[in-house]
């Protein structure tokens, strides 16, 4: 009885049964992950991306899911650079409910992201830091857990960290052209699969690379668009 | 009976030792005689009135403490604050005394009794030492409750026959009318009284005459009756010196609890608590601790100072504290969701402030719209604000992270950097002297970084943030 219950949570799983997307499991909004994930990100726990450098289309990934969820604060802690508002809404995010943090020392970032996920009134947080040790980790993944809340850890290594985190999922991004490459090294419920390609040129065509290269020449001409208030002569 | 007088005779000693509990003799001497002393200095015979040199002799370990009238007087306001809540009407009576009218709160709490109980309480919560009288009249109840009467009279006959039995020298008059009287041969008040008042006040002059007829007068002091203060501001004196910022916990914690059972019957909240630390041999210090939701309950503020004493560092002992409020606004219930499944056990204001008090405010922000085409200008961080909508100021697509300063690219994309867009030319700023030209493009750079770049006029190339 105990064992059915837990297999119809999924937190005991057998391999040749899986199919179908799990209930649990909440949409990304790109239906290639969506198909490759069982349904797509978690609903609650910790995410592992190891994103390589900055700016390859990371935060892309998560801004549909992002602009969906906006009941509770999303905690931004430490971003590499300065989060551009524009941006964000032009996106859809809210600005009244995003928060940012910014800490000088690892431990205080720690302390926040652990602070705002057991508040209870935070859904989404996005924390950028060089590593975690395996108990840093487990606390933030069982904060967000009974919190009903989703993390997100960014780090700038090509390679997931090695040692056996106990996170939700640890994916590895890389770029191209047109998207993102997802190396997925773990995910609860699910075996490790192949590498799978996110498609954002539908959503961004304007930064995806055209099909047959580079369309303009470096050395365009000065454009004829001009920025009001004109200046006067 | 209408008059109730309590008499508290060692007011300031009683609230230093019971704030911090010392149970040593201890004394308060003011122009070098005792004026208070607590139980173990009185059982050492240290008597009221000895020189200190004497009490001195008497104990070699006698704890001395200055006494301070303006201090008394604070403490007396603060126990007035806290027994409003039972008795509407009450007057101070400074520096130890407080009138208090019973007749009309009677009625309220049927009978003496009950009303007596209510009001003991407070007193027994702040170890108090008191003394206390009802009678018909103001003076008659301030008279017998200083000749440490303590009992509660039932009728006017009674207080009469109380006070006529009263020893002259105990009688609250000045000790050389005092003595006036006993060499005439009236060793009680009722001898006096007994008198024609015309004859006395002829020979003994009209202060007696004045105060015989207080004696009978029912109607209450010409002095305004006591009104609560609107804002909360209390001062603590440690009988310790504190070194270490996290031992302010405990004083601190009784500071608090005054602050809630201030706020708690006028339905109010605080944004912010303002915590004065005096230095033995330093300016004083302002500690700013907020909330923006506002909290009335002690213990969350509590939790909140202590974030901040946390990483204070002291720069000399401490040996006062005190407290003031800012910004009161009416408690307001969490309008709590009630459908939405998760309990969050804090609301965003409260994580806010929490966040902030360990952080410092200008590590929590949020990022707020400003309508300008310049891309470092177009959005900035403030304080976090609920209730704030944003309209994108362009609908050209932006970078979600920029650099506060563009990053010099020192060369010109080569061939293998493929532009994506461009040129968006952004020329702005003329009218604040802080003028840009530049010609944007995002180009995507050979290991797959969605850049975005600009070029000025003089063709240097910067890059100015990412499409992550």
């Amino acid at each position: 009885m105990v064992l059915l219950q837990l297999e119809k949570e999924r937190l005991v799983w057998r391999a040749r049964q899986i199919s179908g997307p799990d209930p649990r499991r909440q949409s990304s909004f790109y239906p290639s992950l969506d198909a490759h994930l069982q349904g797509g990100w978690p609903q609650t726990g910790l995410v592992e991306l190891a994103c390589g450098p900055a700016g390859i289309g990371e935060l892309r990934l998560l801004f549909p899911l992002l602009a969906q969820a906006q009941s509770r604060l999303q905690v931004w802690i430490n971003p590499p650079a300065e989060l551009n508002g524009q941006a964000l809404a032009q996106h859809g995010i809210d600005l009244s409910q995003t928060l940012l943090i910014r800490c000088q020392n690892p431990q205080q970032a720690l302390w926040s992201a652990e602070q705002s996920l057991n508040s209870g009134c935070c859904s989404h947080l996005i924390l950028w830091a060089p590593t975690l040790t395996a108990p840093q980790a487990k606390r933030l993944q069982v904060s967000a857990k009974d919190n009903q809340a989703l993390m997100f850890w960014l780090h700038s290594r090509a390679e997931p960290s090695t040692s056996a985190l106990p996170v939700s999922a640890r994916l590895s991004l890389a770029p191209l052209a047109t998207g993102l490459r997802l190396q997925i090294h773990k995910y609860q419920g699910q075996w490790p699969q192949h590498p799978c390609q996110v498609d954002m040129h539908a959503l961004w065509p304007s930064l995806a690379v055209p099909a047959h290269g580079s369309s303009h020449p470096v050395t365009a001409s000065v454009s004829n668009v001009v920025a009001l208030p004109l200046k006067p002569r | 009976m209408q008059w109730l007088y309590l008499y508290f005779p060692s007011l300031q000693l009683d609230s230093l030792l019971h704030q911090q509990a010392y149970h040593q003799a201890c004394v308060l001497v003011y122009q070098n005689k005792v004026v208070q002393a607590n139980p173990e200095a009185h059982q050492l015979g240290i008597k009221i009135g000895a020189g200190l040199a004497q009490a001195a002799l008497l104990c070699a370990q006698l704890k001395v403490i200055a006494y301070d009238s303006k201090q008394e007087q604070r403490l007396l306001t603060q126990l007035a604050q806290r027994l409003y809540q039972t008795s509407a009407t009450l007057y101070l009576d400074p520096p130890q005394g407080l009138l208090l009218q019973t007749s009309d709160m009677l009625r309220l709490y049927k009978g003496l009794p009950r009303y007596w109980q209510q009001l003991q309480q407070p007193l027994m919560d702040r170890g108090l030492h008191y003394h206390y009288a009802s009678a018909h009249s103001p003076l008659a109840a301030q008279v017998l409750a200083r000749a440490g009467n303590d009992r509660l009279l039932e009728n006017q006959h009674q207080a009469t026959a109380l006070l006529g039995q009263l020893p002259i020298h105990r009688a609250g008059l000045e000790p050389k009318l005092a003595l006036q009287l006993e060499r005439l041969g009236l060793n009680t008040l009722g001898q006096a009284q007994a008198l024609p008042r015309s004859a006395l006040g002829q020979r003994l002059g009209q202060n007696l005459v004045t105060y015989l007829q207080q004696l009978d007068t029912h109607s209450a002091p010409k002095r305004p009756a006591y009104r609560p203060a609107e804002h909360f501001r209390q001062r603590l004196e440690l009988l310790y010196e504190i070194e270490q910022s996290t031992a302010l916990r405990f004083p601190l914690k009784r500071l608090l609890a005054d602050l809630e059972a201030f706020l708690e019957p006028r339905q109010l909240r605080v944004a912010g608590l303002s915590l004065g630390l005096e230095y033995r041999e330093h300016n004083a210090e302002r500690l700013h601790i907020g909330c923006s939701d506002g909290e009335y309950r002690g213990e969350a503020w509590l939790a909140l100072c202590m974030l901040r004493l946390e990483q204070l560092q002291l720069q000399a002992p401490i040996i006062a504290i005190s407290l003031n409020t800012k910004g009161q606004m009416p408690w307001a219930p969490l309008s709590a969701q009630l459908f939405e499944p998760p309990g969050g056990r804090l609301t965003a204001g409260q994580l806010i402030s929490r966040l902030q008090n360990k952080l410092g405010d200008h590590a929590v922000q949020q990022v707020y719209l400003r309508d300008d085409h310049r891309p470092e200008r177009s959005f900035y961080q403030g304080p976090p604000h609920s209730h704030y909508q944003a309209q994108p100021a362009t609908t050209a697509l932006r970078p979600s992270l920029l650099f506060t300063l563009p990053q010099a690219l020192g060369h010109k994309p080569n061939h293998q950097w493929c532009i994506l867009s461009g040129p968006e030319r952004i020329q702005s700023g003329w009218w604040d002297n802080v003028s840009i030209c530049r010609d944007y493009f995002i180009a995507r750079n050979p290991i797959g970084q969605v850049c975005w770049l600009f070029r000025t006029p003089r063709e240097e190339w910067f890059l100015h943030g990412y499409f992550s």
